[in-house]
């Protein structure tokens, strides 16, 4: 594959807090249209390295960066670069659900709204879409004007999902998005992400090793700052190259 | 005995003694209270409201004071309401955290805690004096926004702050700006809270009597003030001049008056309930 | 040690104790073969019954592992291997198991010389020493060693074409005893299988440690990375 054809690309990639180092060296390569799933033990840097991927660092003062990150084919830290044009091409969706305290439709809609977006029946279109490719629209359609508080913990999270795609981002970025969910919502927001990668590229953090395997086309092991070992899910899963891999993977450490 | 005998004891103990701390407090006032409603319901009619201060007791009435009261209270808001807000919103959303930041926290902390009389000599000087407003309807709302202001910052910044971060990054990972952040989720979820703040800061200010007795706000004043620069007087006041007189009649007045005082300020703290517990349903984190 | 490691050590002993039984089988089958010992023939058909039993033990513990615990990479190499070993384990004992129940079948001993001749004696050493090099290959998790009995199933490979050739004089010349004469070609052909066998446990074994598959590659044995 040559290198026009990933998606996101990071070359040689220090992250530090002040002065603690908290990522070094990372270089990875993204194929547009799979699932990556960065999984290692609890602050080895693999949120971090996921939230440059929409410089939702940006909001940690003492953050700073080296190396470069592209997205197709993009600096993306370049200083002219617009973060909030980033954002709606880039889309996140967090650990525990955090809709925000309105009606369900305003909650999707509301990615529309701040571009600027007028068009009520256009509006109205890509809420319905973006709730159907969240698999939420038969669940709340007779009344989108219930508040998103009063769904339960799964329904929310699937309708952080739809308020994500209504932008029609082409990257989805989560971070451990079913680790506050029951085994059943976890299931059927699974299915979803699987189906997603149709029209998305995903990039997920998960604790979860099952969840990397069931789902994800590539698995990167992120260890103390570093990247460790990234290919294809399936040999990572059987045949691991690392013996620290190996270590996490079958339980042994971390 | 044992243990666990000894701390039931100690928990009943507990709960006894915390049972008369609350029920003296509440005797008490309920026992002044109601022997203020006892001496001056009877007083309460449409004259007395209607009718201007007089030196004959049966004749003197609190038009003046409550619609001194009154303009006071709209102007007060006025200026301390949008100030205060924006204030506690810089300082919240704005401002970043360094030595600054917390050095202003603490001291608008301990602004409000300033004896009120400092804030009428304050208003004195500057609004009466230096800006010639002397003894005004604007000097007295400007000087009590001074007093209220801290309050209300204070508010403003408690209601923000218990926005959930989670909330702005939610925003933010949509492409929003910051001030499209505040505008569309922060100050929506917080306004509950910050107009609790700003009801209960104007009930505080709708009481004050030492502030605006400096600015010169007249115990006799025979009209409704009609301007933002005329001179007026308020219901603290009118009161505690009445107190001051000998005839019997007059202190009559004084219970009627606070009756209606205390009638206004309740009334507010009902509302600033109402709109808490009402904002509370609506957000649960 | 985790929860799954003390699963996978006793996974280990139990396979160990499954190697040594069969093991055991096999040198009685060959005692009692050129003895015609038929006593040891039924003791051997006996324990037969046990070596079933630890093969479901082990099959259900397989299952057990890979239902509670999800095991990835090495470990699920481990299991998967196992689960087969024992397989091939058991259609080994199987196998003379089948030859003792020839010799209970016969009423007269076998002939000597056609024994010798069709190289069954030497098809046992082989059989026997491929076993002994794989059950250490197993406790050493050595895979050179290993490697080792593929060469010598090539010489059970020899023995097994030849046996046509060598048995079909003696059809000829003494039909009374055709009954005998098929036993032991039968016999030869079992051992035939029992070398395939070990040699399949060999590229188990090779998969478990090396992650390598060596399965269907004829001679040209060119190891395949899994991926």
């Amino acid at each position: 594959m040559n290198e026009n054809e990933y998606k996101i690309q990071a070359k040689n990639v220090d992250v530090y807090y002040g002065d603690k180092k908290a990522l070094s060296n990372i270089n990875l390569s993204i194929i547009p249209n799979t699932i990556t799933a960065f999984i290692g033990p609890s602050g080895c840097g693999k949120s971090t390295f996921l939230r440059l991927l929409n410089r939702m660092n940006d909001y940690i003062d003492v953050f700073s960066m080296k190396g470069t990150i592209t997205i197709d084919g993009k600096d993306i830290y370049k200083p002219k670069v617009l973060v909030e044009d980033l954002r709606t091409n880039v889309g996140m969706v967090f650990q525990k659900p955090n809709p925000f305290p309105k009606s369900i439709f305003e909650n999707v809609a509301y990615g529309l709204k701040i571009q600027g977006v007028k068009d009520k029946k256009f509006i109205s279109e890509r809420v319905e879409i973006a709730l159907k490719q969240a698999a939420l629209w038969e669940e709340v359609k007779d009344d989108l004007k219930k508040s998103a508080l009063s769904l339960s913990g799964g329904q929310q999270q699937r309708l952080c999902i739809a308020r994500a795609l209504a932008v029609d981002p082409d990257v989805i970025l989560m971070d451990e998005p079913t680790s506050s969910l029951d085994p059943i919502s976890t299931a059927k927001i699974e299915d979803l992400i699987f189906e997603l990668k149709e029209k998305y590229t995903i990039v997920m953090v998960t604790h979860n090793m099952q969840q990397a395997g069931r789902i994800s086309d590539h698995t990167a092991f992120f260890y103390m700052g570093e990247l460790i070992e990234f290919g294809k899910t399936t040999e990572i899963f059987t045949n691991p190259k690392q013996t620290k891999t190996q270590n996490y993977i079958t339980g042994r450490f971390g | 005995m044992n243990k666990i005998q000894i701390n039931r004891i100690k928990d009943q103990s507990f709960g006894i003694l915390g049972l008369l701390a609350t029920l003296s407090g509440l005797v008490l006032l309920s026992f002044f209270i109601g022997q203020i409603f006892y001496e001056g319901c009877s007083r309460i009619d449409f004259n007395f409201l209607q009718d201007l201060p007089s030196r004959k007791p049966e004749k003197a009435g609190i038009f003046t004071a409550w619609t001194g009261t009154l303009w006071v209270l709209c102007l007060t808001t006025l200026f301390a309401f949008p100030l205060g807000v924006s204030a506690g919103i810089y300082l919240e959303e704005y401002l970043k955290k360094s030595k600054l930041a917390d050095l202003l926290e603490i001291n608008i902390s301990n602004l409000a805690g300033v004896p009120s009389i400092i804030y009428g000599l304050l208003g004195l000087e500057i609004f009466g004096r230096i800006l010639h407003l002397k003894n005004s309807l604007l000097a007295g709302a400007l000087t009590l926004a001074l007093l209220i202001l801290p309050i209300i910052i204070v508010a403003t910044r408690e209601a923000i702050r218990a926005v959930p971060n989670s909330l702005r990054m939610a925003s933010y990972g949509l492409g929003a700006s910051k001030w499209q952040t505040i505008w569309n989720q922060v100050l929506p979820a917080s306004l509950g809270g910050i107009l609790t703040g700003v009801i209960l800061a104007i009930s505080r200010a709708v009481g004050e009597t030492a502030p605006l007795i400096v600015i010169g706000a007249l115990a006799y004043v025979p009209f409704a003030p009609s301007s933002p620069m005329d001179e007026f007087t308020v219901l603290p006041i009118q009161i505690f001049n009445w107190i001051s007189r000998p005839q019997h009649g007059f202190s009559v007045n004084a219970a009627a008056a606070i009756i209606i005082l205390l009638g206004i300020t309740f009334t507010m703290n009902g509302i600033a309930m109402l709109l808490r517990s009402k904002w509370q349903k609506k957000i649960n984190w | 040690m985790t929860h799954l490691d003390h699963e996978i050590r006793r996974l280990k002993t139990t396979m160990l104790k499954m190697f040594l039984n069969v093991e055991r089988q096999v040198i009685k089958t060959k005692k009692a073969l050129i003895e015609f010992d038929k006593d040891l023939a039924a003791e051997i058909r006996e324990t037969e019954k046990r070596i079933n039993g630890i093969e479901l033990q082990i099959d259900s513990d397989c299952e057990n592992i890979l239902a509670l615990y999800s095991p990835v990479a090495i470990d699920l190499r481990f299991v998967l291997s196992i689960y087969k070993m024992n397989s091939d384990l058991e259609r080994l004992a199987d196998n003379v198991d089948a030859i003792a129940s020839y010799i209970l079948k016969q009423e007269t001993p076998f002939s000597k010389e056609i024994i010798i001749r069709l190289g069954i004696i030497e098809m046992f050493n082989i059989c026997l020493e491929m076993l002994e090099n794989i059950i250490e290959a197993y406790e050493n998790e050595d895979t050179t060693l290993a490697r080792k009995v593929y060469a010598m199933d090539e010489q059970l490979n020899v023995y097994n074409n030849k046996v046509i050739n060598s048995i079909s004089p003696y059809i000829l010349d003494n039909p009374e005893d055709l009954q005998k004469h098929l036993y032991l070609l039968s016999a030869v052909r079992k051992l035939e299988r029992n070398g395939d066998l070990i040699k399949n446990i060999a590229e188990e074994l090779i998969f478990y440690v090396e992650a390598l598959v060596l399965k269907h590659k004829g001679k040209n044995k060119k190891p395949t990375i899994i991926s």
